[in-house]
């Protein structure tokens, strides 16, 4: 029974993947479902990554924004292609010179690009988990609003420092960086992001993962069991900020171009509501709340924007009206449906089958029995 | 004679103008039974906090199994307690251990008030408490290359289960238990650490007499079974009488009497301390 | 002296930042101290009392319009509380804390909505704008009272604080919310009142502000929030004076930084306080310890 599921599951998301690959390559998709799901599909990565922190070891952090912000600049300065970097260096000489994935394709063709942009992803989250490593010792002491609130201004210290004149030969200062590889199709952000969330859920499930929801349930408890609080902190901080690092990395590519003041402290509250509408503790609640939220905020509501859907002469709806409804229906889950979509449950294709039968008999019966 | 395992020595407790322990010596040898007894507020939980590395203590020295864990004397703070007392044997010196270090030294204890992981099932409770005897580093537990390790931590844990008479249960929410099990279950969770010493706060607050007396067979049973040592404090006095081997007595912070229980129950001191002392007019 | 002519005004608008910083910062502290809750949408009530000051002189006199948005101002804040935080008096911090987060979200989408997003020009205050000249420093006559004024509404709320029945209750539900409740306090008579307090020193707090200020859009609520709260955490959160204290050092500090051509620096010097604080000090200047009993 258990090894059916399991092959159920690995089924269900075979499945996911084909219907990803044929929207990627059949035409007449349309757009907007294509932007949903690149972007929804990144930010799934770094709600899972808060998801572990916030709703797996119960730190409340807010510096995701923050750790996104490296992992993109850090992938950004090391793969600008040389040919542009004049361009893109207006006022100062580019302190790298040289674009890793440039490099790596001269000397081994395709691989070579596959393989620069794969290291260039892998050395975004380590700069961000570097970082983590560094303020994790001193920060994960406080506790929860506290560190709530100094992990958003740690995030707000690297907006600042990111920009400073001095640093400028390597961040451009203020201005955007662009001329970096990027993703065309939806398929490839959705490959790198499984890995990295199925690296995430391997964790969460091994004796570290049950050690992490030891301290969020009972940190008191979890000391006197053996479990060093510092350590084990830091490593969920470190592990959390690595793969907000790699979706900061896949968000530069899914924009082209790299700019500071795009990560916002409100970025991090979006992220936050992610986890929150999807369910705290839920890593499927985080992707399928990714999606929601990009898909409402970019697509579905966006006749609420145009002005020339207004009925019986009112002037209600233009442009901004969408958030505003937004923000409506978020504060109403955040007040009425605290548990998110998911709760601290999983989808998996159990799961689903067991929904869909219990649905089937209801429909059929008008209740049902079984349990 | 055995070796002392828990030896405290002068142990100072003190929160702002409050002394909550003074001076507590006091030893555990091994395969005893030690009972820590007192009226309420008489710093008994105080005790054990600084035993188990919650609390620093003011002033002191903690050795277990021969090794000095905690010893704190600033000279300055407590000198006025210790005025015309060994004042003079004390350096500067402070070793400050975390609760989980001293778990791992092979102590481990039950709460007064249940703190069980809440969200896990009874046995991903006793599971989790195996985390701290890995050997896997994060790497290797992310992808599974710990499987034998894994493997031996569960069949240990279902043992462990089936010994203290849980296994029914194992698959329920820690929560969801009765009382008195998730006292047991607390106690299991503890065992799963592999200690040398067990403390128990309280390990029959709130049960009733037969529950009592069940828990009273249950230590008894996994001292010898495990070759456990075990220090617990207890208002239950059949349960302490029965089970001690010695018993410490407690009030306002400071040490009254011990000894073994026949002459606990005998002692003027003890009986004053319980039933308080008319005032001479 | 040509130190201090350098200096001088630096250090002047510094106390007026700091006092503004200080009116915010009170309504983060005095919310902390009783619901344990960093209210993430007071910058955005701040904010928004800016954006009503605009709309209202379109059709009030000012000083009628003044009045008008400390009123809306308090009304908003007590709203707030009740929809926002009241339902979830029960729920675990982490949830009052992530509302709060929606509420800031909804304020600063619907006053995008209302500006369509554009910075909005602040009016001009008639005789608070005036250049006046301060041992030889000119500079806005705003910049003098707000110090002034800020010293007196605190010395105020302190009365009000260690006077009234109202403070004590107040006193009473920060030291312990259960048993006050059981002593029978009126709580959410006593939360609802210090949000009041708090919206309106915002709101008072916002006019002074803004005057300096060219312009207001949807997101100017949320820097001078946070440094707001960092000086609440600095002064040790909780305690009113502590707030005041510590706007005052923060304002003073950014000027300074300002004034030796930091500028991009200062706000991150702010968060950096914030962290050293947290870290070296977390009860900050004038907070008391709390211990989790175990």
């Amino acid at each position: 029974m258990k090894l059916a599921n399991k092959t159920m599951n690995i089924f269900f998301i075979a499945g996911l993947y084909l219907t990803v690959f044929l929207l990627d390559i059949v035409p007449g998709v349309p757009p907007m479902l294509l932007t949903v799901l690149k972007k929804g599909v990144i930010f799934s990565l770094v709600a899972v990554s808060m998801n572990l922190l916030n709703g797996f070891t119960g730190l409340f952090s807010l510096g995701q924004a923050g750790f996104m912000l490296m992992g993109a600049y850090s992938y950004a300065v090391i793969n600008i292609s040389s040919s542009l970097k004049p361009v893109v260096y207006q006022y100062y000489s580019p302190f790298f010179n040289f674009s890793l994935t440039e490099v790596l394709g001269n000397a081994l063709g395709g691989f070579g690009v596959v393989l620069g942009v794969t290291v260039s992803m892998i050395i975004a989250g380590l700069v961000a988990a570097f970082m983590a490593f560094l303020i994790g010792l001193p920060v994960l002491k406080l506790k929860s609003d506290y560190l709530a609130i100094a992990t958003l201004g740690f995030a707000e210290i690297v907006r600042a420092l990111i920009q400073l004149e001095a640093l400028a030969p390597v961040t451009n200062g203020s201005q955007l960086l662009r001329g970096f590889p990027y993703f065309r199709g939806i398929f490839i952000p959705f490959i790198i992001v499984g890995i990295c969330i199925a690296v995430i859920v391997l964790l969460i499930n091994s004796t570290y993962g049950r050690a992490f929801k030891a301290i969020r349930d009972d940190e008191i408890a979890a000391e006197a069991m053996g479990i060093n609080l510092a350590s084990h902190k830091r490593l969920a901080f470190v592990i959390s900020s690595f793969f907000a690092g790699v979706s900061g990395a896949l968000l530069a590519m899914y924009q082209t171009t790299v700019q500071a003041n795009t990560f916002k402290s409100a970025m991090t509250y979006e992220i936050l509501l992610i986890v929150v509408i999807g369910g705290i503790g839920s890593v499927s609640g985080s992707c399928i709340g990714s999606f929601l939220f990009i898909a409402c905020s970019e697509w579905w509501l966006r006749f609420l924007d145009n002005s020339n859907n207004n009925i019986f002469g009112l002037n209600i709806l233009r442009s901004g009206f969408r958030m505003v409804v937004f923000s409506f229906v978020i504060m109403i889950m955040v007040l009425f449906f605290r548990k998110g979509i998911m709760g601290e449950r999983e989808i998996s294709s159990e799961n689903i089958v067991k929904s869909v039968k219990s649905l089937i008999c209801r429909i059929k019966k008008g209740r049902c029995n079984e349990r | 004679m055995n070796a002392d395992i828990l030896h405290l020595d002068n142990v100072t407790m003190q929160f702002g103008g409050v002394v909550a322990v003074n001076n507590l010596t006091l030893d555990v040898k091994e395969h005893e039974i030690v009972a820590l007894i007192g009226p309420n507020g008489a710093g008994k939980t105080t005790a054990f906090n600084a035993i188990t590395g919650v609390y620093e203590p003011t002033n002191g020295e903690i050795s277990f199994c021969g090794k000095t864990v905690v010893r704190n004397h600033p000279q300055g703070k407590m000198k006025k307690l210790y005025a015309g007392l060994n004042a003079d044997k004390y350096s500067g010196e402070v070793l400050k251990p975390t609760p989980d270090m001293l778990t791992k030294l092979g102590m481990a204890r039950t709460f007064q008030n249940i703190r069980l992981w809440k969200s896990q099932t009874v046995f991903d409770n006793v599971l989790i408490a195996k985390h701290m005897l890995r050997t896997s580093n994060v790497f290797s537990a992310t992808f599974r290359l710990n499987r034998q390790e894994e493997k031996q931590h569960r069949e240990e844990v279902s043992e462990l289960l089936k010994t203290v008479g849980l296994d029914d249960v194992k698959d329920d929410l820690a929560t969801g238990l009765p009382y008195g099990k998730q006292r047991r279950l607390e106690i299991a969770r503890a065992l799963a650490t592999k200690p040398k010493l067990l403390l128990l706060d309280e390990p029959a607050a709130g049960m009733n007499p037969q529950e009592t007396n069940e828990l009273t067979d249950f230590i008894g049973e996994i001292r010898d079974r495990f070759s456990l040592t075990v220090l617990l404090i207890e208002h239950h006095m059949n349960l302490v009488m029965d089970i001690s081997d010695r018993i410490y007595v407690l009030d306002f912070g400071k040490l009254i009497a011990q000894g073994n229980p026949n002459e606990i129950q005998h002692n003027e001191k003890v009986i004053d301390a319980y039933l308080g002392v008319e005032k001479n007019a | 002296m040509d130190f201090f002519a350098k200096w001088f005004p630096y250090f002047l608008s510094g106390v007026s930042v700091g006092g503004q910083y200080a009116l915010i910062a009170i309504g983060y502290t005095m919310v902390y101290g009783i619901l344990r809750l960093i209210n993430f949408a007071h910058g955005d009530i701040f904010m928004a009392a800016g954006i009503m000051m605009i709309y209202l002189t379109g059709v009030f006199p000012v000083w009628l319009s003044i009045v008008f948005v400390i009123l809306l101002t308090v009304l908003l804040g007590f709203a707030v509380e009740r929809v926002a935080y009241k339902p979830l008096r029960q729920a675990p911090r982490m949830s009052v804390m992530i509302s709060a987060i929606g509420v800031s979200y909804l304020i600063q989408n619907t006053v995008a909505y209302l500006t369509g997003g554009l910075t909005k020009q602040y009016v001009e205050i008639g005789w608070i704008s005036d250049v006046v000249t301060v041992m030889g420093a000119s500079t806005k006559r705003v910049t003098l009272i707000t110090p002034i004024l800020t010293l007196v509404l605190v010395v105020l709320l302190v009365f009000l604080i260690n006077h009234t029945k109202i403070g004590m209750g107040m006193r009473a539900v920060s030291k312990d919310f259960e048993t006050s409740l059981l002593m029978g306090i009126k709580i959410n008579r006593i939360i609802s009142a210090t949000f009041i307090i708090g919206s309106f020193l915002a709101a008072v707090g916002s006019v002074l502000y803004f005057t300096n200020y060219t312009g207001v859009t949807y997101t100017s609520g949320a820097m001078p929030g946070l440094k707001a709260f960092v000086a609440a955490v600095f002064g040790g959160i909780g305690s009113v004076p502590g707030a005041v204290v510590g706007a005052f050092i923060i304002g003073i500090c950014e000027t300074l930084l300002k004034g030796m051509g930091l500028t991009a620096f200062s706000d991150a010097f702010t968060f950096a306080l914030l962290i050293v604080i947290l870290v070296v000090k977390p009860t900050g200047l004038f907070g008391e310890k709390l211990t989790e009993k175990v």
